[in-house]
């Protein structure tokens, strides 16, 4: 697929509203900022390849090269991608009274981890300042605490990556982010202009299940008459047939309405087949209808070891997947991906033609169509 | 000089027009003098304010806030029985106008005298407004210098005028003749210490003792055209009408102003002296018909050169058609056939080539070696530059905040251009940030109008940019208004502290008036938060803290104001002076292989920083860059340092 420039970044993706504010465009040059829970662009920049566009999601993705680049096995629209183990998990007896997990606190246990065995120095995660979500590089496992739970919204996480990268930092990192966000950053770890002052600085990348996001702005727009933004503690979407958002703020709880909320999801996220963040080296997720357990996969062998060491040295509980639950799994990701991929074909952003335009994600046909019909 | 008060009488001095305007107002013993910056008429009052402190001239002089208070102020020295003058740039005239249009109504006392210069061809504007239908408009007399010694001799004759018919004579002036300069011999410089006392007290209707107004507007109007009548009988004379060339020319050129210099031009070089006629008129309205009629009596062909709109034009037609009995038809050529463009500034060039036309003789070749030598020197030797803000200007540092701001923000915001250095903002010096630009002030009228847009559905956020000086000429009535109509809006004053692109002339919130005495200051930040806005103040020079601050502003309802203070770096104060040394450190400088795509020099373009091309870096430019600090916020990866002067 062609590498092309800022431009064509700006043309394909923001022009078309496809921006998901992942933050991959954003720390490599002056020109791509990230403000308010969106990517801006300050000034046109001439150069004809760019790393942002080499990086973004939603820019001529090929999908198998991603895949066999990373797990050496094609893409084939799997359920729920490369998969090498699948557990349920949570914080084990290492990780007592280390404060709030959204679910089963497995993100936090195998971030205390890296931290206390000197594998990684930073943690590029999401923290929120007011409902705005906030990328923040945690140096510390108590920084790590300081982020969790949830955000829900569209964030610029990568950008401190890319940051740290750009600047030549010799850091390791573990990155924690969504689905969009693993796939910016296997794209950014294939180094795709081959540059010479290139280096990979994350040792392990976490990704975290991700039906949709919102939009920061509109959100907030949203929940402004309903509560003062600046008061909210969590936030959280209970399993159906609950149909609500609940903002735990601390003056008491409010529930909006789903249907008032799935508006705000961002144009970007409806063509995103990915509800497992597939190109990570773990991915972490809900447990369905077992509040205090996460769903943990792992898919490469790094992500293997790691787990493991988090397991024996008794910072995760690891347990056998339910089976139902890893069916309810696969059938959910298998719907994102066929709603995703209908989309796609309609807003013409899939397998397009090179002589008709550029696509925003390549995968092979023929899996397409057995998957869609 | 500051000579120009004391040149003896009989001496020959080089004078720019401006100068010689001031001279002949001196001449004619002029006590007062107001006007409003702007290119091309401010050397008048600021000639004036250099030698108001010489205790022999009695002079007061002051810039006032706007030209239609300049107007106002100017005309009081004439009720109280002076000599006054007030001076401003045609679109200044404009902004005068409905006070004008009372005041020829009401008569004056004093001889008082409005200078206007236009500006053909918009060298210093962005309009090429015309002064000359005015003086139709407002039914006063009209005189149009024609050289340098004309600009003397004809200010002070306008006074004489005045005196004679109790009413405004209007001077229009043009930059050619304003900014060039010609061999003027002085006059005298009467003495005068006439008291001012304003009479008030007599019959309500006596034009020396009684109230001075335009009502009763019949009585008064019928007046005014009686001295109208008189002023064309006196033109009949004047020595300012002059005519050159065959008794019965072929060709009959009327001309005026300017473009007098230029049909002379044009007759010599086509060698056409013995068959066209030139009639240069001074006197231009009311046209004085009988000179006219004789004239056109002795020839059948008239061409019109003057500039900008067909206003000679139209006025001696319609003096044709009504002599067409007793003259004859004529063919006419000008503006209104295409012989002469309709737009634009005149030249010899242009009347040349539609002399030689209309003539049907040849124009004069150039050796076409020399012509093919001069034009490949003109167009390829000369390097090519843009339009730009200087070194070290707040303004390049405002507009970058600006621009990235409402880029972050992310809305589709614009800003509503004003009047100054800063209307350059809508081309890439300014990072083409404006997207309305009309006259002064007028950037926060519209931005007033598109903050109430939101009941169409307009979420754009709004704002408005206008320097200090037009703040205080213009820009308060639409801040009020934004403010009391409750608009969203965001009015940014880029406060140079002084009118900077006239020439640091002094403004209301300078602590000095124009004849140097300390003044007192009004104070724009107070001003604003004192009509209700919602006011920050920043350095332009800080990037983030001025970015952040606007960023507040623009997401918040109902109107704001953000000042961003910062001197012109051409002001007298910070002119060859740095604050800091900057240097690019090379070791830090990623050159062409940095993401940035070269920001510094590429996107923001100081003259100061320059793309060294052997060295594929960033690099100060010693000599120009004016060390103001800002593009050490610019480059992504810090390789631009400063370091503070001791």
């Amino acid at each position: 697929m062609p590498i092309l420039g800022s431009t064509e970044l700006f043309d394909d993706v923001h022009k078309k509203d496809l921006c998901v504010d992942c933050g991959a465009c954003v720390g490599l040059c002056p020109y791509f900022v990230s403000h308010n829970g969106k990517i801006a662009r300050l000034f046109p920049c001439t150069l004809p390849q760019g790393r942002c566009f080499a990086h973004c999601p939603k820019t001529e993705v090929d999908l198998n090269r991603l895949s066999t680049w990373m797990f050496g096995s094609e893409y084939d629209l799997s359920a729920l991608g490369a998969v090498t183990d699948i557990r349920k998990a949570k914080a084990g007896p290492a990780m007592t009274d280390r404060g709030m997990f959204q679910n089963g606190g497995t993100v936090s246990a195998l971030l205390t981890l890296g931290f206390r065995s000197g594998r990684i120095t930073a943690a590029a995660l999401t923290s929120r300042k007011g409902l705005t979500p906030e990328p923040v590089l945690a140096e510390s496992e108590e920084a790590v605490l300081a982020c969790s739970g949830s955000k829900y919204m569209a964030s610029p996480t990568l950008s401190t990556v890319m940051k740290e990268s750009a600047s030549g930092s010799t850091r390791r990192m573990a990155v924690v982010g969504t689905a969009c966000q693993m796939t910016a950053l296997a794209q950014m770890r294939m180094n795709p202009l081959e540059r010479e002052d290139f280096r990979d600085p994350v040792a392990l990348s976490i990704g975290l299940f991700c039906t949709w996001a919102l939009d920061t702005r509109k959100l907030k727009h949203l929940l402004k008459d309903h509560m003062d933004l600046d008061s909210i503690v969590s936030m959280d979407v209970p399993p159906p047939p609950a149909q609500v958002m609940t903002f735990n703020t601390s003056s008491g709880t409010v529930d909006i309405p789903l249907s008032d909320i799935r508006p705000l999801i961002p144009k970007g996220c409806g063509i995103c087949p990915d509800m497992t963040a597939e190109f990570a080296d773990v991915s972490v997720g809900a447990l369905e209808g077992e509040p205090g357990w996460n769903t943990l996969i792992v898919r490469t062998a790094r992500g293997a070891e790691w787990v493991e060491d988090a397991a024996a040295q008794g910072f995760l509980i690891l347990e056998a997947m339910p089976e139902a639950s890893l069916a309810n799994l696969k059938t959910g990701a298998l719907g994102k991906k066929k709603k995703a991929l209908l989309r796609a074909k309609e807003d013409n952003c899939l397998n397009v033609a090179p002589e008709a335009g550029r696509s925003a994600l390549v995968i092979d046909p023929e899996r397409v169509e057995s998957l869609l019909t | 000089m500051t000579h120009l008060g004391h040149y003896p009488e009989g001496s020959r001095h080089l004078l720019m027009g401006n100068e010689a305007i001031v001279r002949g107002a001196l001449e004619a013993g002029v006590r007062m003098a107001a006007g409003y910056p702007g290119t091309p008429s401010s050397e008048i009052i600021e000639n004036l304010a250099a030698i108001s402190k010489d205790p022999s001239l009695h002079l007061y002089v002051e810039w006032s806030v706007n030209e239609k208070v300049a107007l106002e102020v100017a005309s009081s020295a004439s009720f109280a029985g002076l000599k006054t003058m007030a001076v401003m740039k045609q679109p200044g005239l404009n902004v005068a106008a409905d006070y004008l249009l009372h005041l020829s109504g009401s008569g004056v006392r004093g001889a008082m005298v409005l200078v206007s210069a236009d500006d053909p061809g918009a060298l210093s504007s962005v309009n090429e407004g015309e002064t000359r239908h005015y003086a139709k408009l407002m039914e006063i007399p009209l005189l149009e210098p024609g050289d340098f010694q004309e600009a003397k001799d004809m200010t002070r004759w306008a006074f004489e005028l005045s005196d004679a018919i109790r009413n405004v004579v209007l001077v229009r002036t043009v930059t050619r003749l304003s900014h060039a300069s010609g061999t003027v011999i002085m006059g005298r410089v009467p003495e005068n210490d006439k008291q001012a006392f304003f009479k008030h007290d007599g019959f309500i209707i006596d034009p020396n003792e009684g109230v001075v107004m335009s009502p009763p507007v019949e009585y008064k109007h019928g007046e005014q055209h009686r001295k109208l009548k008189q002023a064309e009988s006196l033109f009949e004379n004047s020595p300012f009408n002059t005519y050159t060339g065959p008794d019965t020319p072929e060709l009959l050129i009327i001309t005026s102003s300017i473009c007098s210099l230029y049909s002379r031009e044009a007759v010599h070089m086509l060698g056409l002296e013995s068959r066209v006629g030139i009639l240069k008129i001074g006197t231009t309205y009311p046209l004085p018909r009988q000179l006219m009629k004789k004239h056109m009596a002795a020839c059948d062909r008239i061409f019109f050169v003057e500039e900008v709109l067909p206003f000679l034009e139209e006025e001696v037609k319609i003096i044709a058609a009504e002599c067409a009995a007793d003259i004859g038809v004529k063919t006419f050529f000008g503006k209104k056939n295409g012989s002469l463009p309709m737009v634009g500034e005149m030249n010899p060039d242009k009347v040349i080539a539609a002399l030689s036309k209309i003539m049907d003789t040849a124009m004069p070749q150039r050796d076409a070696a020399y012509a093919a030598r001069a034009g490949a020197v003109a167009f390829g030797g000369s390097p090519h530059r843009e339009a730009t803000f200087c070194p070290g200007c707040p303004h390049r540092a405002s507009f970058f905040t600006l621009n990235t701001a409402l880029s972050m923000d992310n809305r589709n915001g614009f800003v509503c251009g004003d009047i100054g250095c800063y209307s350059m903002g809508v081309l890439p010096a300014g990072f083409s940030t404006l997207k309305t630009l009309h006259a002064m002030g007028s950037g926060t009228g519209v931005a007033s109008g598109f903050g109430k847009l939101s009941k169409f559905g307009m979420d754009q956020p709004v704002l408005s940019v206008c320097g200090d000086s037009t703040f205080f000429h213009s820009a308060m009535p639409p801040l009020v208004n934004a403010i009391h109509n409750s608009s969203d809006m965001t009015l940014v004053v880029l406060d140079n502290s002084g009118t900077a692109m006239t020439g640091f002339q002094p403004h209301p919130g300078i602590e000095r008036d124009a004849m140097g005495d300390t003044a007192a200051t009004i104070d724009i930040p107070a001003v604003c938060r004192a009509m209700g806005a919602e006011v920050r103040v920043c350095d332009p020079f800080d990037l983030h803290h001025s970015r952040e601050t606007l960023l507040e502003l623009i997401g918040r309802k109902g109107v704001s104001v953000l000042v961003l203070k910062q001197g012109c770096a051409l002001s007298p104060e910070k002119k060859s002076s740095r604050r800091y040394d900057m240097r690019v450190d090379e070791t830090i400088c990623a050159g062409e292989s940095c993401g940035c795509n070269r920001m510094c020099t590429r996107v923001f373009a100081c003259p100061g920083l320059v793309w060294d091309k052997e060295k594929t870096k960033a690099r100060i430019d010693d000599v120009t860059c004016a060390g103001c600090g800002f593009c050490a916020d610019i480059c992504p990866r810090g390789a631009i340092v400063k370091k503070e002067v001791a």
